[in-house]
C-alpha cells in the first residue's frame, strides 16, 4: 500500500483490490475530498459511490489485483478513479447494468455499479492500453446568483478579451438575465463555478465590451474531444450591434482555434440566427425533460479545415443512412461494409455508461467486443428504463469496424441514429437516440 | 513493450496537430465524384516552370539518380550570389522555403525565447515555433496588412526573429522599402527581421522593396525566397535564404545538407538562367485573372481581397470550409480560410482563363 501526490492537484492511492481494504479507501476518499473542497453532504455522496465501487471491483470484477485509486480536484468537481489492469480479467461486470448476483435473472438493487452512479453527478469508464479507469464524479455546490446588473450598450467599437475573474462572473449574471433557460447551459447559473470550470481549463471564454467597459456579450467554448470542440453562444447582451458583437465573438473563438488540433467547431447553444449560415446544421437530438414536453436541441457544426476525407466503418443496415447524410452534409468518405465471414465471436461485451443524473441522461459507448450484442443492449435499455433514466444516448465511432456490428442491436431496441459528428471520434460519430416512450 | 509516449515525447509536441496533406488528385476526383479538378489551393504557376527548367527535368540522365547530389547546391548558390552581388557563403538553399524557416529558428532560439509574426499569414512560422517549444506572438493584421508599430510593441526581451511576410499570403500587401527600413531602424541589431519574398516575382509596384538590397545596411536582416512560385518547381521542393555572412554562418550549422536533390538544383539554375520572358507571361496572365474575378465576384456582391501575389480572397455569405467540400464536388480545389483565421473567406490561386471561369461557375452553382 503507498500513498502518493503527483502535480495537478491529484492523489494516488495504490492497494489491492480486498474488502478488507475498504476502510483504508474510504478514509483515503473522505480525506482527500475534504482537502480538496468538496461540502460535507456532498463528500457523503461521494463515499457511498466509493464504497459501492471498491466492494463491486474486489468481489466481483478484479478481486485480488492491484488497483490505483486516485482523487482529482477538478476545482469544480471531485473525482474518484479506479484504475486497474485488464488483461486476463473477464470485464464484462463493468457494464453498468451487470448483477453482483449469479442466480440468473437481476434486480436493479443488485447492481453495484448503477447504485454508485445514483449518488453521484457523473459515472463513467474508459478502457485504453488494456487499462480500464472507472470514475466518479461529485460536483462542488455554488450558490446561486441572485444579483442584477443594468443591461449594457455597446456603443461604437467592440473589443474582445479573456475576462479576469470579476468580469468573468458579471458575464455569467448577465447571461442568466439575458437568455431563457433552454439556451442556458446550466452552470451559468453559478458564477463561482464558471470561474472554476475556467480555472481548471474545461471553458474559455471570451468577453465583447462596449465603449464603456460594459460586457456587452461572450462565448464559451472547450474541448470536447482533441479534435472536436463545443461553443456555446456567442451571447449579445445589449439591443444594439448585436450582429457585429456576435460576428467578432466568433471569429475571436475562431481565431483562437484554428491553429490547433481540432478540426471542427460545435455548437451545443444559443447560436444566433445571424450566424446559422457559418454553420452546417447537423440535426437534433430530443431531450426529454422531467416535466413538460420534449425540447429539440439542434446542432450546428462547422469544419476549421478542409475535411480530410476518411475511412468509415458500418453495418449493411446503416449504410443507405449514412450515404444520404454524407451526401446531405457534402462529406466525401469511403464507406466499408462489415462482412460476417462466420467467423466464431465469444466473450462479453462492455459499454461505458456516463450517467448524467441531473438531466437523466446515459450515454453509452462501446468498450470491448463480445458475442452478446443484443442482450446486452436490450439488458441496458430495460435496466436503464427501470432505473427512470428519460434519455438513452448510444455513441459509435465510426473509425472502429467492429462498432459497426451492434447496429442492428441497437435499431431492434428502439435506437435510432439521431446526428452525425465529424470527426469526434478516431473518425465520425454517429449518436443514437431512445427515449421510455418508444418501444 | 510499448514506449512510454507520454514521458518520451516533449508536451509541445505532443500538443501539435500534424499537418494533414490533402489526398492525390485522382483520389480526390474519385472521392467528390469530380473528373477533373482545377488546382486553385496553392498558388503554383499553371505554367509550369520556365521552358529552360522544363529542358533539365525532361533530360535528367536516369543513372545520375545514383548520384548524390551537390550538397550545398554549389552552383545554384554562385548564380544566386552573382545576380545579387553577394557572396555565394551568404546563401543557403534548402528543399523549400519551409525547410529555411526551420533552419533560422533552430539557429536563434532555444527555450523560453519568442517570435513575432501576424495573425493572418503563412502558417508555418508559427507552426515551426511552435513544436520547437518557442513561444509564437501573433500579432492581428492592420488594414489586411502587417502591423509595424503592435509588432514592436510585442518585442521583449525573450524575441528572437520577427518574420513578416512581404508580399503577404493570403491579403497580398506589403511594406514598402520607407516601412521596412524604418522597421529595421527600429529593432536594431538585436533581432533577427526575416523577410518572406515568395511571391516577390509578382508584384510590380515600384515602391516595393527588394529585401536583399537592404542586407548590407541591416546585417540582421534575412531574406526568404522560394522556386515554387513564380518558378513552378513546387514539385521539386527548392527555396533559399539571403543573409549577412556571418549570420548565415551560424544558420548553416542547423542546416541540413544534401536535402536538395540534384534535379532541384539544375532546373532552379535553369529557370534563372531562362530569357523567354516566363515571369512576363506568369504576370499577364495573373493580371487578367485577377481583372476577371475582381468583375466576377463584384457582380457577385462578395467582396475581394485583391493586392499582390497570383492570388486573392473573397469573402462568402457563409462558412468557407463548406464551401470548400462543395467546390471540390464542381471540380474546383480552393484554399478555405478559416486555418489563416479569416472564417468565412477563401483563397482563389489566379490561374489560366479556363479555370478562373470554372471557379465563378461552380460559385455561382453552390451560391444559388
Amino acid at each position: 500500500m503507498s500513498l502518493q501526490t503527483t502535480p495537478y492537484l491529484t492523489l494516488t492511492l495504490a492497494l489491492s483490490a480486498r474488502a478488507d481494504h475498504l476502510a483504508v479507501v474510504m478514509s483515503f476518499v473522505e480525506t482527500s475530498a475534504a482537502v480538496f473542497g468538496l461540502g460535507r453532504p456532498e463528500q457523503g455522496k461521494l463515499l457511498l459511490a466509493t464504497e459501492e465501487i471498491f466492494m463491486y471491483l474486489s468481489g466481483v470484477v478484479c478481486p485480488g489485483k492491484d488497483l490505483e485509486v486516485r482523487l482529482v480536484n477538478g476545482l469544480y468537481y471531485v473525482c474518484a478513479e479506479f484504475r486497474f489492469a485488464s488483461p486476463e480479467l473477464d470485464l464484462g461486470g463493468l457494464n453498468i447494468t451487470s448483477t453482483i448476483s449469479y442466480d440468473g435473472e437481476a434486480d436493479l438493487q443488485q447492481m453495484g455499479l448503477l447504485i454508485a452512479s445514483r449518488s453521484v453527478d457523473r459515472l463513467s469508464l474508459s478502457v485504453e492500453r488494456q487499462r480500464v479507469a472507472l470514475a466518479v464524479t461529485k460536483e462542488k455546490v455554488y450558490p446561486r446568483s441572485t444579483e442584477t446588473l443594468p443591461s449594457p450598450e455597446a456603443g461604437e467599437g467592440t473589443a474582445v478579451e479573456t475576462p479576469d475573474r470579476e468580469r468573468l462572473k458579471r458575464f455569467a449574471v448577465l447571461a442568466r438575465q439575458a437568455l431563457p433557460d433552454p439556451d442556458r447551459p446550466s452552470f451559468l447559473d453559478y458564477p463561482g463555478k464558471l470561474v472554476d470550470m475556467a480555472a481548471a481549463g474545461d471553458c474559455q471564454v471570451l468577453t465583447a465590451f462596449g465603449e464603456k467597459k460594459d460586457i456587452v456579450g461572450g462565448i464559451l467554448f472547450g474541448h470536447r474531444t482533441e479534435k472536436t470542440v463545443w461553443c456555446c453562444g456567442p451571447y449579445v447582451f445589449s439591443r444594439t450591434r448585436q450582429a457585429e458583437t456576435a460576428a467578432a465573438l466568433l471569429a475571436a473563438c475562431i481565431a483562437k482555434i484554428a491553429r490547433t488540433k481540432a478540426l471542427g467547431l460545435l455548437s451545443l447553444s444559443g447560436l444566433p440566427e445571424g450566424l446559422r449560415a457559418d454553420f452546417e446544421p447537423l440535426g437534433s437530438l430530443t431531450f426529454r425533460p422531467a416535466e413538460g414536453p420534449p425540447v429539440a436541441r439542434p446542432f450546428f457544426y462547422r469544419h476549421l479545415h478542409e475535411d480530410p476525407v476518411c475511412e468509415v466503418w458500418t453495418h449493411a443496415e446503416l449504410a443507405d443512412h449514412l450515404r444520404r447524410e454524407y451526401d446531405r452534409l457534402v462529406l466525401a468518405r469511403e464507406i466499408r461494409l462489415l462482412t460476417d465471414m462466420g467467423e466464431a465471436r465469444s466473450g462479453r461485451s462492455l459499454f461505458s455508461a456516463e450517467v448524467n443524473g441531473e438531466r437523466s441522461e446515459v450515454v453509452l459507448r462501446p468498450e470491448l467486443p463480445g458475442a452478446d450484442y443484443a442482450a446486452n443492449v436490450e439488458r441496458h435499455v430495460r435496466f436503464l428504463r427501470g432505473d427512470r433514466y428519460r434519455n438513452l444516448l448510444f455513441e459509435l465511432d465510426l473509425g472502429v469496424p467492429w462498432h459497426a456490428e451492434l447496429v442492428p442491436a441497437l435499431l431492434h431496441n428502439g435506437f435510432h441514429p439521431a446526428i452525425l459528428l465529424p470527426f469526434a471520434g478516431h473518425s465520425d460519430l454517429v449518436i443514437f437516440e431512445a427515449h421510455e416512450t418508444e418501444p | 513493450m510499448r514506449p512510454n509516449l507520454d514521458s518520451l515525447v516533449p508536451a509541445y509536441v505532443r500538443e501539435f496537430e500534424p499537418y494533414i496533406p490533402s489526398r492525390p488528385d485522382p483520389e480526390l476526383k474519385k472521392l467528390y465524384g469530380c473528373r477533373r479538378l482545377f488546382r486553385l489551393n496553392n498558388n503554383e504557376n499553371p505554367l509550369g516552370p520556365p521552358p529552360a527548367a522544363q529542358e533539365v527535368i525532361r533530360r535528367f540522365p536516369p543513372p545520375q539518380g545514383a548520384v548524390y547530389p551537390s550538397g550545398d547546391s554549389y552552383y545554384l548558390r554562385q548564380e544566386i550570389a552573382a545576380r545579387h552581388g553577394l557572396d555565394p557563403d551568404q546563401i543557403l538553399v534548402g528543399n523549400g522555403a519551409n525547410e529555411v524557416i526551420t533552419f533560422v529558428i533552430k539557429a536563434f532560439c532555444e527555450k523560453g525565447d519568442n517570435i513575432v509574426t501576424a495573425d493572418k499569414t503563412f502558417a508555418v512560422y508559427e507552426w515551426v515555433a511552435v513544436f520547437s517549444g518557442i513561444k509564437a506572438r501573433v500579432i492581428p493584421l492592420k488594414d489586411e496588412t502587417f502591423d509595424d508599430r503592435r509588432m514592436l510593441e510585442a518585442v521583449d526581451g525573450n524575441t528572437k526573429i520577427l518574420f513578416v511576410c512581404n508580399p503577404n499570403n493570403p491579403t497580398g500587401t506589403y511594406w514598402t522599402k520607407e516601412k521596412l527600413a524604418a522597421f529595421l531602424d527600429e529593432i536594431g541589431g538585436e533581432r533577427i527581421v526575416v523577410v518572406d519574398e515568395a511571391y516577390c516575382e509578382f508584384v510590380e509596384a515600384p515602391d516595393y522593396p527588394d529585401g536583399i538590397s537592404l542586407m548590407k545596411e541591416y546585417p540582421n536582416l534575412v531574406v526568404f525566397r522560394t522556386f515554387s512560385k513564380m518558378y513552378g518547381l513546387a514539385a521539386l521542393r527548392i527555396g533559399y535564404l539571403a543573409g549577412d555572412p556571418g549570420v548565415v554562418d551560424m544558420i548553416r550549422r542547423t542546416c541540413v545538407v544534401y536535402s536538395v536533390n540534384s534535379i532541384a538544383q539544375e532546373a532552379a539554375l535553369a529557370a534563372l538562367r531562362d530569357d523567354t520572358d516566363h515571369i512576363g507571361r506568369t504576370r499577364a496572365l495573373v493580371g487578367q485573372g485577377r481583372n476577371f474575378l475582381r468583375e466576377e465576384m463584384a457582380g457577385m456582391g462578395l467582396p475581394v481581397i485583391a493586392n499582390e501575389g497570383n492570388y486573392l480572397i473573397v469573402r462568402l455569405p457563409g462558412s468557407d470550409t463548406l464551401a470548400y467540400r462543395k467546390l471540390m464536388r464542381e471540380g474546383v480545389m480552393i484554399r478555405p480560410m478559416t486555418g489563416f483565421r479569416y472564417p468565412n473567406h477563401i483563397r482563389v490561386t489566379l490561374a489560366q482563363m479556363e479555370a478562373m471561369e470554372a471557379f465563378v461557375a461552380a460559385l455561382k452553382k453552390i451560391l444559388s
